[in-house]
């Protein structure tokens, strides 16, 4: 059985130790006294997450029924109609190894076939090697390679120079767990968390009931506390992407980081340099969320925009001024940030420049700063950020 | 002890093995799917049919997990030491008589082996989450008050349901066995409404299934599920309907459709644009 567990683990199904002797355990007990149980039992014991169902399919075919051999020959139909080739075409341009004139040049036909041709060649993948494709060769097809143009498969490009973003090669996934070492800005962060007592007092604190009870002389006093769980909803907006704030992503991740594991209800959506009406729920900014959804949530949550407020003063001030080619948005991206200030009253922006940096590195930070309070992504930036945070919540909810 | 469904119950073969291995390892099994795919109905069929009693504790957002081993009521117990338990019968001294147990404690106290259902653990903290699965991995909690630790007589047989509205994290996912319940296939949904309606005739019931399954396609807020399906074949058969009816003429659209943006989508009434 071991070389049946090797597998699932090299097809990327993550196998812990505890599994294995799961899977043994149950063996040992006759659970599995044919293939379909057995096929059950396997899956029970090591598949945990539906996205590896099929992956788990596929090599156990392999390995017990014969079906194929993983990784199985690709189907011709699946393939071209598919996602990869999709990806690949992308690529292709975004790279600008096909200029859309000359794929206008290429009939369909020429063009299946360049991909499946980089595809079959792949088989066994390459890396470094000098003929096939893979990463890093002197092959012309792969990626990363040294030899100009040519077809590369999949992969970043190493080297962008496309003024407009074309396609969505120019994110950085800020979620990754990476995760550093500042534990300042912890504790920072954690005073927001702690500052933020909202909610009844229901909880008896039976600790001072029963002190100043017994100073009563047994006369029962009830003491009732807030309730210690946070209740704080804060909604984050992160800009990521383009190259704006490419320098200042290892600082914003430090941040994000953080308040990742600070609140009990946090909502981390994305945008591009401005907001026009849409933020994304994930980071490669495919999945809108509709503006209605982002603002009709409730006046009482928080919002910390974190973005470097650095961009073309048309894209702030002029109608159709948004950098995705894609937006037909006519209304200035001022107004929009207007609205979204009403939307959260409780609200600050956070930019990774320094603040003496302000004045000299874009005319936009200035504008944005006078619809949201903005503060720099210093210790003493976000601790000036909190108290805003706290006095605007406070001044809120006596309204 | 084996599980073999019942008469009012469809159990796809595949499920039964899967729950007689969790039964035979004695680990907690974690049922995800839509609603509407008998992932709750499956503990309750569990009970009925191996005759256990049934522990149920339906998740909710505030639980922090210990509340579902035990209460301790200190408000009586101030209460009942400024002005005496009266007849009650309960003594000020003893903390057990302030003690109340929830499913899990139950579950753990009972001489006989018992079903205990967390139902859509979702709903729940991550923290909770792994407090809770720490309790059900060791069969055994501690009263913080009297540093006292009950531990399982009996490891009951744990059904955990998520409709995955949430991410359930790592360490949960490898404690349990975990099921994905696929949204039954036609033929099986044919099999689940002759159980509840044996007496439905068959053409309608197909027709009623094409139209259900193509309305479900169509990308509505709340897809249409089992329990709608139920419902709506229910009203047919008591309005005695001939026909389902088929686009915008499907006749009790009420039952299958519950948000009302669906319905005036079903219904080709645009939404107001954007202002």
């Amino acid at each position: 059985m071991l070389p049946f567990i090797l597998e699932l683990r090299q097809a990327g199904i993550p196998i812990s130790v505890r599994y294995v002797l799961e899977f043994y355990r149950a063996l040992q007990q006759g659970l599995a006294p044919d293939v379909d149980r057995l096929f059950v039992l396997a899956r029970l014991v090591f598949v945990k997450r539906v996205e590896h169902y099929d992956l788990f399919e596929r090599v156990f075919g392999a390995y017990f029924l014969g079906k194929g051999s993983f990784p199985e020959d690709p189907d011709w139909k699946d393939l071209l109609g598919g996602k990869p080739f999709e990806e690949w075409l992308r690529d292709q341009i975004a790279a600008g190894k096909l200029p859309p004139d000359a794929l206008r040049q290429f009939s369909n036909e020429d063009l299946l076939a360049r991909f499946w041709e980089t595809l079959l060649a792949q088989q066994g993948a390459h890396h470094g090697g000098n003929t096939w494709v893979g990463t890093r060769g002197r092959s012309p097809y792969g990626h990363g390679g040294r030899h100009g143009g040519g077809i590369r498969v999949h992969g970043d490009s190493l080297h962008g120079t496309a003024q407009k973003v074309i396609a969505r090669r120019n994110y950085v996934d800020y979620s990754d767990k990476a995760t550093m070492g500042r534990g300042n800005l912890r504790q920072v962060l954690a005073s927001l968390k702690n500052l933020q007592a909202v909610g009844p007092e229901s909880e008896l604190n039976v600790d001072e009931t029963i002190a100043r009870t017994a100073k009563n002389g047994g006369e029962i006093e009830l003491v009732f506390a807030r309730e210690l769980r946070d209740r704080l909803k804060l909604v984050v907006l992160l800009d990521n992407g383009g190259y704006s704030m490419m320098p200042y992503v290892e600082l914003v991740r430090t941040v994000f980081g953080r308040m990742q594991n600070q609140f009990r209800e946090l909502k981390t959506y994305y945008f591009h340099n401005c907001i026009y009406g849409t933020v994304y729920l994930d980071p490669a900014r495919t999945r809108p969320l509709p503006w209605e959804r982002l603002c009709g949530g409730g006046q009482e949550r928080r919002l910390i925009i974190i973005g470097d407020a650095n961009m073309a003063p048309s894209e702030l001030m002029a109608a159709n001024g948004a950098i995705s080619i894609y937006t037909t948005e006519r209304k200035p991206g001022r107004e929009w940030l207007r609205e979204l200030k009403s939307a959260f009253p409780v609200s600050v922006w956070l930019n990774p420049i320094p603040k003496n940096r302000w004045g000299l590195q874009s005319a936009t930070i200035d504008q944005i700063g006078r619809i949201f309070y903005m503060e720099d992504v210093t210790l003493a930036g976000i601790k000036n950020a909190v108290d805003y945070l706290n006095i605007q919540g406070q001044a809120f909810r006596a309204a | 002890m084996r599980f073999e469904g019942s008469e009012r119950y469809y159990l796809n073969p595949e499920l039964r093995e899967i729950v007689n291995i969790s039964i035979a390892m004695e680990k907690p099994l974690l049922l995800m799917g839509e609603a509407g795919t008998g992932k709750t109905q499956l503990a309750f069929e569990i009970s009925r049919t191996l005759h256990l009693t049934m522990e149920e504790a339906r998740c909710k957002s505030t639980f922090k997990g210990e509340e579902l081993c035990y209460v301790y009521d200190t408000v009586l117990r101030l209460n009942d030491s400024r002005f005496g338990g009266g007849e009650s019968g309960r003594n000020v001294n003893d903390i057990w008589d302030y003690l109340r147990f929830g499913p899990i404690g139950r579950a753990f106290l009972a001489d006989d082996r018992r079903v205990l259902l967390l139902d859509e653990i979702d709903k729940t903290d991550a923290d909770t989450q792994d407090n809770l699965l720490d309790v059900l991995e060791d069969g055994s909690f501690i009263i913080r008050e009297i540093n006292h630790k009950v531990a399982a007589k009996q490891r009951p047989i744990i059904i955990i349901t998520s409709n995955a509205k949430r991410e359930l994290s790592d360490p949960f996912l490898r404690r349990c066995f975990c099921h994905y319940i696929p949204f039954p296939s036609m033929d099986e949904m044919k099999t689940i409404v002759g159980l509840h309606y044996p007496d439905f005739p068959d053409p309608i019931l197909n027709a009623s299934l094409v139209t259900f399954y193509r309305l479900r396609e169509q990308g509505f807020e709340k897809p249409p599920a089992t329990a709608e399906l139920l419902d709506w074949v229910g009203a047919m058969r008591t309005s005695d309907t001939k026909a389902p009816g088929a686009g915008k003429e499907t006749r009790h659209i009420g039952t299958l459709l519950k948000r009302s943006q669906d319905l005036l989508k079903f219904k080709g009434v645009q939404r107001s644009g954007r202002l």
